[in-house]
């Protein structure tokens, strides 16, 4: 158990951390989470925010902002793709990130001279199911994509959390820790546990035990595991959101169509932006604000450099 | 005069039904279609002849028909190319590392055993008892056990070794799959089953079928008055005896000149190594058994009226013995007398129907995706042993799947529409506030409610900024989702307890959305 007392010096010192530029890779356990490479300039990280547009046209909009893929992929790198895969519901129900989304960005990054391009998730659903009626499974494959077994635990690797709260080790999914670019692309969904669902969240599909989580003060962890592993980009698919009865969902009338993509290296700005799509303050999603707290990221939209972009 | 080869039609014959039926058995990848399990399966006697108990209807009557038929026409050609107990046994040999089979000289039959199983399956079913009775004496049943059981777990880790030593090499193609090992309880039996099967398979040939088997039994009767009989020719025969050496079931009595095709499992090996082509079918319908010498007179005669006693005997020892107590039967009385003390599939009905129906081949504990559907142990009371249930500690059992019901051969899975199976109420959940992690840590989870499909948990506003789980009772269909997703050990805060009859749980009904606020642009 932390005091307040360590609990603020941690912040703190993660605050004046980040505050110097160019040193959030010390860290960074592993390369997958070096710094963003481009426009996350430490004061004012960059949000993009495209509305009305299709969905690849949408993302495409939202990396030109940031000078294009390349600026994220470099040829030869190997790179994650980490969708959102948690259920098996079609696309229509907006339980899972839309397979159209990650097949443009699988598309994107192999265009751009990466060596591979993996995708998995460790889902709720059970996986092969999961995988093919989400549709990613086979838009991935089709994109050029290795689709990977999240249900494999001899693939997962315990890493050490020295500055987390709650969460001091977890096994973490080899693709996370070995990959030399992770794109964390997640859908946005209402959710009975976390309030919310969206950058933050879907990185608990890429640790084995989620169980301890629930157990230990779940928002703690997720804000925890981001000492650790950060991506290198977040898009957030908010296509159509769903509002309600999440994060499964109940029926495809648990959506709205918001024809929304948010992208951001500031994996905490993306949230805040998010939950304010849903209709909360930033501040209200606990694992969000816990997240800000320990300086891994600016709730405060007004320090963000926001792009607000509509394609119609 | 040519005659066409009747061996190797046979042998082709046994490695399609019965490599197709291992094909689905072991298929943990679900990569098989279900329709070739259930097929397979259901061409087998006893789920035919149990799916036209359960009123599954014309297909299993002309399947039952169709076996019971044939036997009457060529004798036990079931035994040899449909049952797969019955090709294993001719496989296991092969595999036994002996150059040569054994001579198996010929034998009497055993007809007090033969016909005392035989009156031990009709007795139990008659007793109300059908589906463990059958489950213990059905040979389909046990080999879907061996293979579910014993073989599965072999090709899983021979799968994962494979894989590991493709990601050692840089070929990533295949994918690890968690061992489907069923424990030693519900494996006991398997096992037994096949060393037991085996040994005799490889010391005295097809004995199990022509002493244990009910099925070879019945239909042994049946051959017995066969239109067309495998009859030797004795005065083409030279007594050189090779047909014994490739007899396996000890039925050709060579002395006499006969063949006992009520133990003949019609594999024409004899045939095929009889120079003189002495062994051939020949036109018997009329003609009483003992002049044309297929079989023995006595022996014959002996044996039906062993069997009429045996079965008698039986009958009355079995129907004395009272079925499974009902559940209000229980000396402390119980508020909720729907209550099971394990979970059946959905598309079962009740917990009774389901266990007199089942007999336990598992199938569906081989095609369940999630493999939530495990073996029974004493989990139903004893009458329900080895019949699969949902143990949610390991799994749930997916919203959109039946693939239970498609397999399933016999009708006790029924294979529900997916609207019905998504109000059909298998197990309802119980929750333990005290127990729960938003209660007892004050933290945030909701594990149980992510997971529910219906939202029949569902949190409401608790201390604070904190939510916490509460049921919907009317909405919940007992999957297990919640209890499979809740956190809390060693005694889980929400769980799923089963219905004996399984009831109808009410449709969500959805408020309908107020439309996005398009034109809001952007809301920061």
């Amino acid at each position: 158990m932390k005091s307040r007392r360590d609990f603020i010096k941690t912040g703190l010192a993660f605050g004046a951390a980040l505050s110097c530029p160019g040193v959030t890779g010390l860290f960074a356990e592993e390369k997958s989470a070096a710094a963003p490479p481009v426009a996350a300039t430490v004061t004012r990280p960059v949000l993009v925010a495209v509305r009305e547009g299709g969905r690849a046209a949408m993302l495409d909009r939202a990396l030109a902002e940031f000078g294009g893929i390349g600026a994220f992929v470099k040829p030869g790198q190997t790179v994650l793709i980490k969708p959102n895969i948690g259920w098996d519901v079609p696309p229509e129900r907006g339980g899972n990130t839309h397979p159209e989304l990650v097949s443009r960005l699988v598309t994107l990054c192999l265009g751009a001279g990466a060596k591979s391009v993996s995708i998995f998730d460790n889902t709720c659903d059970q996986w092969q199911r999961t995988y093919a009626n989400s549709g990613i499974g086979p838009a991935a494959e089709a994109a050029g994509a290795r689709v990977v077994n999240g249900k494999d635990e001899s693939l997962y690797r315990e890493v050490e959390i020295p500055s987390g709260v709650k969460l001091r080790r977890t096994k973490v999914h080899s693709l996370v820790l070995d990959s030399d670019v992770f794109l964390n692309v997640p859908v946005l969904k209402h959710h009975s546990g976390a309030l919310m669902t969206a950058a933050m969240k879907n990185l608990m599909g890429v640790v084995w035990d989620r169980r301890f989580y629930h157990n230990n003060d779940m928002p703690q962890c997720i804000a925890d595991f981001l000492t650790v592993v950060r991506p290198t980009l977040n898009i957030i698919d908010a296509y159509h959101p769903m509002v309600r009865n999440g994060p499964r969902g109940r029926s495809a009338e648990d959506v709205v169509l918001m024809r929304t993509l948010l992208a951001s290296t500031d994996i905490v700005a993306v949230d805040a932006a998010a939950a304010k799509l849903l209709g909360h303050a930033p501040t209200d999603v606990r694992h969000v604000q816990l997240a800000a707290q320990l300086g891994l990221g600016t709730i405060d939209l007004g320090a963000v450099d926001i792009r607000r972009l509509k394609l119609a | 005069m040519w005659r066409p080869r009747l061996k190797p039609i046979r042998v082709a014959g046994a490695l399609a039904v019965g490599g197709g039926l291992t094909l689905a058995l072991l298929d943990f990848r679900s990569a098989a279609p279900a329709p070739l399990g259930h097929w397979l399966a259901s061409v087998q006697l006893v789920p035919a002849a149990v799916a036209l108990a359960t009123g599954v209807g014309l297909v299993a009557a002309v399947i039952a028909g169709m076996i019971l038929v044939g036997t009457l026409l060529v004798g036990r050609v079931y035994c040899s190319v449909v049952c797969p107990l019955g090709v294993l046994q001719d496989v296991i040999p092969r595999l036994a590392l002996r150059r040569r089979q054994p001579r198996l000289p010929h034998a009497q039959p055993k007809n007090a055993l033969r016909y005392g199983f035989l009156g031990l399956c009709v007795a139990g079913v008659a007793a109300g008892w059908g589906g463990l009775t059958l489950a213990l004496l059905d040979p389909y049943s046990h080999f879907g056990r061996i293979a579910t059981g014993l073989f599965q777990p072999l090709l899983v880790l021979a799968n994962n070794a494979i894989v590991g030593l493709g990601e050692r090499l840089g070929v990533p193609l295949l994918y690890r799959v968690e061992a489907p090992w069923l424990g030693w309880g519900a494996l006991a039996l398997p096992l037994f089953m096949l060393t037991l099967v085996g040994m005799l398979a490889v010391w005295r040939g097809r004995l199990f079928c022509n002493t244990v088997c009910p099925v070879g039994t019945l239909l042994g009767l049946m051959a017995r008055r066969g239109a067309w009989r495998l009859t030797l020719d004795r005065a083409a025969c030279h007594k050189c005896g090779n047909c014994l050496q490739a007899c396996k079931a000890q039925c050709i009595d060579l002395r006499a000149g006969a063949i006992d095709v009520s133990r003949c499992v019609a594999c024409y090996n004899c045939v095929d190594v009889c120079a003189e082509r002495a062994i051939a079918y020949r036109f018997a319908w009329i003609a009483p058994a003992r002049k044309l010498g297929t079989a023995a007179a006595t022996p014959a005669d002996l044996g039906r009226r062993t069997f009429i006693a045996d079965a008698t005997v039986l009958a009355v020892a079995t129907m004395s013995m009272t079925p499974p107590p009902p559940a209000a039967a229980k000396p402390v009385p119980v508020v909720d007398d729907n209550r099971s003390g394990a979970v059946c599939p959905p598309g079962a009905g009740s917990v009774e129907r389901y266990l007199s129906r089942c007999t336990a081949c598992h199938l569906c504990v081989s095609a369940c995706p999630t493999h939530v559907l495990r073996p029974a142990l004493f989990e139903y009371g004893v009458a329900g042993m080895l019949r699969p249930r949902l143990d949610f500690n390991r799994a749930f059992c997916n919203y959109d799947c039946r693939r239970c019901g498609e397999v399933c051969p016999d009708g006790a899975i029924a294979l529900l529409d997916l609207p019905e199976k998504h109000v059909t109420r298998i197990g309802r959940s119980v929750f333990t506030e005290d127990l729960c992690v938003v209660k007892k840590k004050g933290t945030d989870c909701s594990a149980c409610s992510e997971h529910c499909p219906t939202k029949a948990v569902d949190p409401v506003p608790y201390r604070g900024n904190l939510r916490l789980p509460a049921l919907k009772a009317e909405l919940c269909i007992g999957c297990g989702a919640c209890e499979f997703a809740c956190p809390v050990v060693p005694e889980k805060a929400i769980t799923v307890n089963g219905r004996r009859r399984h009831e109808r749980a009410q449709k969500p009904v959805e408020k309908p959305l107020a439309p996005a606020p398009a034109a809001k642009d952007f809301p920061f």
